[in-house]
C-alpha cells in the first residue's frame, strides 16, 4: 500500500475520532471540519510567513511542526470554548444545525480575511518530512495517543459521565453530573483534536484553502462515524480508515468506482445500523481472542 | 478485561499499518517499463464540480493520443496514456498524482484546477516528474519548480484583452460593474486582474458583487449592481453560475456589454444562458477559426468524433499538452534511446527537452520560458453569436 494513501487514511481516522468525542456524550456536532480548517490555517500561515518555522534546509524543522500543532489545537479549542456554552444548550438536530452554521461562518471568514489568501488559499507550505513515510510514522504516533486517551475515557470518571449523559441527560444531571461542563469538555477536546490534525494535514497537502472546511466535509466525517460505529473508539477509527481508502482502492473498476463507493456507504448502515463496531461484536471478538489464548496456555510447558 | 484485549487488537492493527507503510517503495533507478508503450499519465477532474472541464480535456487527450500513435508513436513505439480521475478536490489530485508516479510514468498531464495544482504539483516536483498543465491559469504555477510547466496562458495575459476590445467597440464606456465567485480560486484570481485592467483604463468599477460558486439565484447582487447604472459588466465566473447570472441580468433589463473570463470560454454555456449569451465578449487562448495546418488537422479530427461541433479551448489545450510531451519524447528518444535510460534520468532529460522545443499546435506556435511558463504567439477575442433558436451558437473571432 502506498504511504501517501495511508497518511490520508490516518488523517481520516483522526477526524473521525474528533466527531466521535461529542457523540460519546450524545452531542451531534458537525463542527469538526471548521476546527480542522482553523488548525490548518495556523500551520500554513506560520510556516509560510515566519522564517523560523519554514527552516533553511530541505525540510522544515520538526519542533516548528509541534508548535504549530499546539497553537492550531489551542486556537480551535479556544473557539470551541467561547462558543460552546451557548451552542451546547441546543440538542440533537438543533445542535447539528448550529454547528453547520459555525462551519459556514468559519468558511466565509477564511475566504474573506485579508491574510488567508482568499479562495486560492495558502500554498507552498514547507515539508517537515522528506517522504510520506515520515508523515505516516508521525501520524501513527498521534493516532495511537488519541486512541489511548479515548480508551482511558472508558474507565475515567469523565468518560463514565459522558456515557451517562448520552444514555439519559436528565438522569445524569440528577445524580450530580455537571452536564454542561462535561459536554463542553467533549466539545473542546473534539476541536483540539481537529485543530491538531489540520495543522499536520496542511503540511501534508502542500496547500490549504477554505474548501477543506465545507459542509460536504462535515457530512464525510460524520459518515466515518456512522459507518464505523459510534459506541467505541475503534469504530470511528475503522470507519475513517476504510472510507478514506475505499475510493482509491476501487480505482481498478474505473468509472464505476464512485457508484460502488456510494453503494458501500448506503449498504453499511442498512446491514450494520449500529456501525461496524458494536458492543456485542467487541464482546464476541474478545471471547474469541480469550478462547484462543485459553487454548494456547495448556500447551506451554 | 475485554477492553484490555481490545487495546491489544488496536495496537496490533496499528503495527500492521506501520508494516504496510514500510512497504512503500520508489521506482527510482529502475529502467523504464516500455512494455505496451511509452508510459505517460494524465490526471483530470472527471467527477465533482469541475467534471465538465475534465470531460472536455479527456476528448483532447484521446485525440492527441490517436494522432500520435497514428503517425508512428514515439519512433515506432506507441505512446501509452494512463488516465486517472482526481475528483475536483486536492486530496483526490494528490492521490492520483502519487499513483501515476508510482506506476512509472515519464510525464504527467494535469491537474484540471489551479487549486489542485498547488497541492499536487509539489509531489511531482519532489519526485522529479515532468508536469505539463493543460488548464491551470493562476499566477505562480510554473514557479512551483523546474518540473512544472503549462500550455495554458495565465489569465493576467489574456483577460485584459477583452476589456480593450470592449472599449474599442464602445469607446464611451464609463461605469463598469464586476461580479465574481468569492469561494472559487479561479474566479478571485481573475477578477483581480480584470479590476486592475479596468483601473488602468480609467474605468474604476462602480460596484463589485460577490457570489458563491453554487449559487443559482443572483437577483440580490444584480439589483444592487443595476442600481449603479453600469454600461459594462465584467464576470469572472464558471460556466454554470456565469450562464445563469447572464440570463438573469438580461431578464432584469440590462442591455449593455458583458465581458466574461476564461471560465465561460466553453460551448457548455449555450444551453444555460441560451439566446441571452448573444453578444458576450471573451478573450481566448484558442480560436477554432485560427487558420494553420496544426489547427486544421485538430479541427478535422475533433469534428470527425463529435459530429461537426467546434472544439472548446480546454480540449485544444489538453491536445496541445500531450502533443508537446509526445514531440519532446520523440526528440529525446532519438538523442538517447529510452530503452537504455533509467526512469529518474529520463524524466529529468524529458523536462529539459520539453522546455527547449518550439511546437506548432492548435493554439498557434508555442514555446516555454526556462521556468516552464508558456509563450504563446497570439491570443483572440471572440463574441458569442447565438443561432436564432437560441439553442446553439459560436464564438465568432473578432479581427
Amino acid at each position: 500500500m502506498d504511504a501517501a494513501l495511508l497518511e490520508q487514511m490516518l488523517l481520516g481516522a483522526l477526524l473521525a475520532l474528533s466527531v466521535y468525542l461529542p457523540l460519546r456524550c450524545g452531542q451531534l456536532s458537525l463542527a469538526t471540519p471548521g476546527f480542522y480548517a482553523v488548525g490548518g490555517y495556523v500551520a500554513a500561515l506560520l510556516s509560510t510567513g515566519v522564517p523560523a518555522f519554514a527552516g533553511t534546509g530541505a525540510t522544515s524543522p520538526l519542533p516548528a511542526l509541534l508548535v504549530e500543532m499546539a497553537l492550531g489545537g489551542s486556537l480551535a479549542g479556544l473557539i470551541a470554548l467561547a462558543i460552546g456554552r451557548p451552542v451546547l444548550r441546543l440538542r440533537g438536530i438543533y445542535l447539528a444545525i448550529a454547528t453547520i452554521a459555525l462551519v459556514e461562518i468559519l468558511r466565509v471568514l477564511n475566504l474573506n480575511l485579508p491574510f488567508t489568501g482568499g479562495a486560492m488559499g495558502i500554498f507552498g507550505i514547507p515539508q517537515p518530512f522528506a517522504h510520506p513515510e515520515g508523515y505516516v510514522l508521525f501520524t501513527l504516533v498521534l493516532l495511537a495517543v488519541a486512541c489511548w486517551l479515548c480508551q482511558r475515557l472508558e474507565v475515567l470518571r469523565l468518560g463514565r459521565a459522558m456515557l451517562a449523559i448520552r444514555d439519559d441527560e436528565l438522569a445524569a444531571a440528577s445524580v450530580g453530573i455537571d452536564t454542561p461542563r462535561t459536554k463542553l469538555i467533549a466539545f473542546v477536546a473534539s476541536a483540539v483534536l481537529a485543530g491538531v490534525t489540520g495543522a499536520l494535514a496542511a503540511h501534508f497537502l502542500n496547500a490549504w484553502n477554505a474548501r477543506v472546511g465545507s459542509f460536504d466535509a462535515s457530512i464525510t466525517t460524520l459518515a466515518f462515524v456512522v459507518f464505523g460505529g459510534s459506541r467505541f473508539w475503534l469504530g470511528p477509527v475503522l470507519g475513517g480508515l476504510a472510507l478514506t481508502a475505499l475510493p482509491e482502492l476501487l480505482r481498478p473498476v474505473g468509472d464505476l468506482r464512485l457508484i460502488l463507493f456510494g453503494g458501500v456507504i448506503l449498504l453499511g448502515p442498512l446491514f450494520f445500523p449500529q456501525g461496524l463496531v458494536t458492543a456485542e461484536r467487541l464482546r464476541w471478538l474478545g471471547a474469541l481472542l480469550g478462547r484462543g489464548r485459553g487454548r494456547r496456555k495448556p500447551l506451554a510447558p | 478485561m475485554i477492553f484490555g484485549r481490545l487495546q491489544r487488537v488496536g495496537t496490533g492493527l496499528l503495527t500492521l499499518t506501520l508494516l504496510l507503510a514500510g512497504c512503500g517503495s520508489d521506482a527510482g533507478n529502475q529502467p523504464i517499463d516500455l512494455s505496451g508503450g511509452v508510459p505517460v499519465g494524465a490526471v483530470l477532474a472527471l467527477t465533482g464540480n469541475a467534471n465538465v472541464y475534465g470531460q472536455d480535456q479527456k476528448t483532447g487527450l484521446e485525440l492527441a493520443l490517436k494522432q500520435r500513435n497514428g503517425s508512428g508513436g514515439i519512433n515506432g513505439r506507441p505512446l501509452k496514456l494512463a488516465l486517472e480521475d482526481s475528483g475536483s478536490d486536492e486530496p483526490g489530485a494528490n492521490a492520483a498524482f502519487t499513483l501515476q508516479i508510482n506506476r512509472g510514468v515519464l510525464a504527467l498531464v494535469g491537474p484540471t484546477l489551479s487549486q489542485q495544482a498547488f497541492s499536487a504539483d509539489p509531489i511531482a516536483q519532489r519526485r522529479g516528474v515532468p508536469v505539463v498543465a493543460p488548464s491551470n491559469t493562476a499566477t505562480g504555477i510554473p514557479e512551483i519548480g523546474f518540473f512544472i510547466s503549462r500550455v495554458s496562458a495565465q489569465s493576467s495575459v489574456i483577460a485584459p484583452l477583452a476589456i480593450d476590445r470592449a472599449l474599442k467597440l464602445q469607446p464611451g464606456l464609463k461605469r463598469a460593474a464586476v461580479f465574481y465567485a468569492q469561494d472559487d480560486a479561479y474566479s478571485t484570481a481573475e477578477t483581480t486582474i480584470f479590476q486592475k485592467a479596468l483601473k488602468e483604463k480609467g474605468l474604476d468599477p462602480v460596484t463589485v458583487q460577490r457570489t458563491q460558486l453554487n449559487d443559482q439565484d443572483f437577483q440580490n447582487q444584480i439589483s444592487a449592481a443595476l442600481r449603479e447604472k453600469p454600461d459594462l459588466i465584467v464576470l469572472s465566473l464558471q460556466a454554470v453560475d456565469g450562464g445563469n447570472l447572464i440570463r438573469q441580468l438580461r431578464e432584469l433589463g440590462y442591455k449593455g456589454l458583458i465581458v466574461a473570463g476564461n471560465g465561460m470560454n466553453t460551448p457548455n454555456i449555450y444551453p444555460i444562458c441560451q439566446k441571452y449569451c448573444d453578444g458576450l465578449l471573451i478573450a481566448q487562448a484558442y480560436s477554432p477559426e485560427l487558420d494553420t495546418p496544426a489547427n486544421g488537422a485538430f479541427l478535422k479530427a475533433f469534428k470527425a468524433t463529435s459530429g461537426g461541433a467546434t472544439p472548446p479551448q480546454l480540449t485544444a489545450q489538453a491536445y496541445t499538452a500531450l502533443q508537446v510531451i509526445g514531440e519532446a519524447l520523440e526528440r529525446l528518444d532519438r538523442r538517447q534511446p529510452l530503452s537504455a535510460a533509467t526512469l529518474t534520468a529520463a524524466r529529468k532529460e524529458l523536462m529539459a527537452e520539453i522546455l527547449s522545443g518550439t511546437y506548432q499546435t492548435p493554439l498557434g506556435e508555442i514555446r516555454f520560458t526556462p521556468t516552464g511558463e508558456v509563450i504563446q504567439s497570439q491570443f483572440f477575442v471572440a463574441q458569442v453569436r447565438m443561432d436564432p433558436g437560441g439553442r446553439s451558437g459560436r464564438f465568432a473571432l473578432l479581427q
